[in-house]
């Protein structure tokens, strides 16, 4: 074996490592979720088989909770994701056509700055308001709020994605007569779809795992996902059989999506660096 | 063509008609995203801006202008002192892991060995899990008694490791599980930088008869030093922004050992009940990300 050849296999292996590394953890949750309570406690840990049966799933799935904390996530996902990438967009628009209006650093500032602050810092006041208006526990409120939060990735990844669209293809629309929004949607709405789809996809991420904001503005009524797979850790006895079938769940539409779609969050994720 | 063209640039004092318009419309597309903003985070900050100069709790709601006490209380609370070193601790040490580590990789990944695509995959799954879930798979995996890295150092005859029990592991724990879900997102904007890199001055310094580690050294990483700072600002809001998983897998615990500031906001807010206190913290922590800010700004964009 040569030299490079040499090298070449030793990044290999370094590589398969890590792959091995990132993965177990999923996979021993996974494994954890269809093992009975012997299997979980073995004081020998069994890397492989076993009695696998699918009795934690059935335990939570058959959870009331669990069924209608899964609907609240979908809804709240859905209608978060649209709100916040249909407003990110349009603001993107005015922001990567290069409009030079007064209220555009103000603007980037506060994107900045939601950005970086911990949701906490915001919680704490939005609790006190949610409380006052009577949205406490409101689907509603949540799904304004994760739409907000999530603003500054709509924004930027669109202003990304606009700016690769070559501005003639607008101007020569607007000598034909075409107006601004037409514009909008007719053209640059379709020709941006691609980068559309990567940031609805890396939204709906965010909002699927979201947590601090459900923990504190839900209650019962419009728990959601996370916050019910949480719940297993503060009860006194933790099952963790069914603590890990949940975790399982809650991660399954992740996996499916990084599985159907991946260099399309791939794209969302490294904020539009990574094209491919 | 052309010729319309030209009267329409003719029209526009100058500059094309596109441009003469969206400076004077731009605004409108601007006004839900405002909307949002108002309601969600000006309106909320303001809201705590005040607060946190008054002696507001969940209990009472009629309170009192107290200065700044709030702030004072905070400064002379030994918590939040603690939470703050947690706080740099737990960058500092994500940092000197995170960006070598994905560095190296990202390089190995940039070799484009046949078969790393999937490698990669892989590597990178963990980034797109909920934290929830990453919390409850570590809590699964360091359980003490019946986790499974416990119970592989038993199978090599070594002793048990209290992951999360004892306070100097707990907090390399949170580290740990950090680096695990997070390392993949320097490896992916480094690999991005470096293949962003022009093939033209690589290849130069070569002929020129530089070794693989001058090409880094003198060519590669400068090149890729303005991604790098990109990283590194990200890595660090994110870390004083954790609060998820850690909360899931310590709950800032054992005692306040890895109680970051964060979770020291959400105690003073929803375990001590001190909505003032809370609000002054949340005031603090946002002036302290000023440097952060300002970075970001002259960084332009991302």
């Amino acid at each position: 074996m040569n030299k490079s050849k040499l090298a070449r296999f030793s990044a290999f292996i370094v590589l398969l490592f890590f792959f091995i590394g990132s993965l177990f953890p999923i996979y021993w949750t996974l494994l954890t979720s269809l093992r009975d309570r012997l299997d979980i406690f073995a004081k020998v840990p069994k890397f492989f088989g076993g009695n696998l049966t699918l009795e934690n799933y059935r335990s939570v799935i058959s959870d009331e909770t669990f069924i209608s904390s899964l609907k609240n996530s979908v809804f709240i996902t859905v209608l978060a994701t649209f709100v916040s990438v249909l407003v990110g967009s349009l603001a993107a628009y005015a922001l990567a056509r290069n409009g030079r209006f007064k209220s555009r650093r103000p603007f980037e500032s506060w994107m900045i700055l939601l950005r970086a602050l911990p949701g906490i810092v915001l919680a704490v006041p939005l609790y006190q308001m949610v409380v006052k208006l009577g949205l406490y526990d409101n689907s509603w409120a949540l799904v304004i709020c994760y739409a907000a939060i999530n603003l500054p990735y709509s924004v930027w990844l669109m202003v990304g994605f606009i700016q690769g669209i070559p501005i003639e293809i607008e101007e020569s629309a607007q000598i034909d007569g075409a107006s601004q929004f037409r514009i909008l949607t007719r053209i640059i709405l379709p020709l941006v779809r691609s980068g559309l789809g990567a940031t609805t996809i890396f939204v709906a991420m965010l909002s699927w795992n979201e947590y601090l904001l459900p923990l504190i503005l839900a209650d019962e009524g419009s728990k959601t996902l996370p916050v019910y797979v949480g719940g297993f850790v503060t009860s006194r006895t933790i099952d963790y059989g069914a603590m890990a079938a949940a975790a399982c769940l809650c991660i399954i539409p992740i996996a499916l999506v990084t599985l159907l779609v991946q260099k399309q969050l791939i794209r969302g994720l490294s904020l539009g660096a990574v094209k491919e | 063509m052309r010729s319309q063209q030209k009267q329409f640039f003719e029209r526009s004092d100058g500059r094309t008609l596109k441009k003469w318009q969206i400076r004077k419309t731009g605004w409108v597309y601007l006004i839900p995203a405002w909307l949002l903003l108002l309601a969600i985070v000006l309106v909320p900050m303001f809201f705590s801006f005040t607060s946190s100069f008054s002696d507001a709790n969940l209990m009472n709601s009629d309170s009192q202008f107290i200065g700044f006490d709030n702030y004072n209380q905070i400064f002379k609370d030994s918590l939040f002192w603690e939470a703050t070193r947690t706080t740099v601790i737990i960058s500092g040490m994500s940092l000197l892991i995170q960006i070598p580590l994905g560095f190296f990789l990202a390089v190995l990944l940039n070799m484009e060995l046949r078969g790393t695509a999937l490698l990669r995959s892989g590597i990178l799954m963990p980034l797109l899990l909920t934290p929830v879930a990453v919390g409850l798979m570590w809590r699964l995996m360091m359980n003490i008694d019946n986790g499974v890295i416990n119970g592989t150092l038993h199978m090599f005859g070594l002793p048990a490791i209290d992951w999360l029990g004892d306070r100097n592991s707990a907090i390399l724990s949170v580290i740990l599980v950090d680096s695990w879900q997070n390392t993949a997102f320097v490896m992916l904007l480094l690999l991005a930088g470096l293949q962003n890199i022009p093939a033209s001055p690589i290849e130069a310094a070569k002929v020129d008869g530089a070794s693989t580690f001058q090409v880094y050294r003198h060519v590669i990483l400068p090149l890729l030093a303005p991604v790098a700072l990109v990283v590194v600002m990200i890595r660090i809001i994110e870390s004083i922004k954790l609060f998820d998983f850690i909360y899931i897998l310590t709950s800032g615990g054992p005692g306040t050992a890895t109680q970051n500031i964060s979770l020291l906001d959400f105690r003073y807010g929803f375990t001590f009940l001190q909505t003032a206190q809370a609000a002054a913290l949340g005031i603090i922590i946002t002036l302290s990300l000023t440097p952060m800010y300002l970075l970001w700004r002259r960084a332009n964009r991302i």
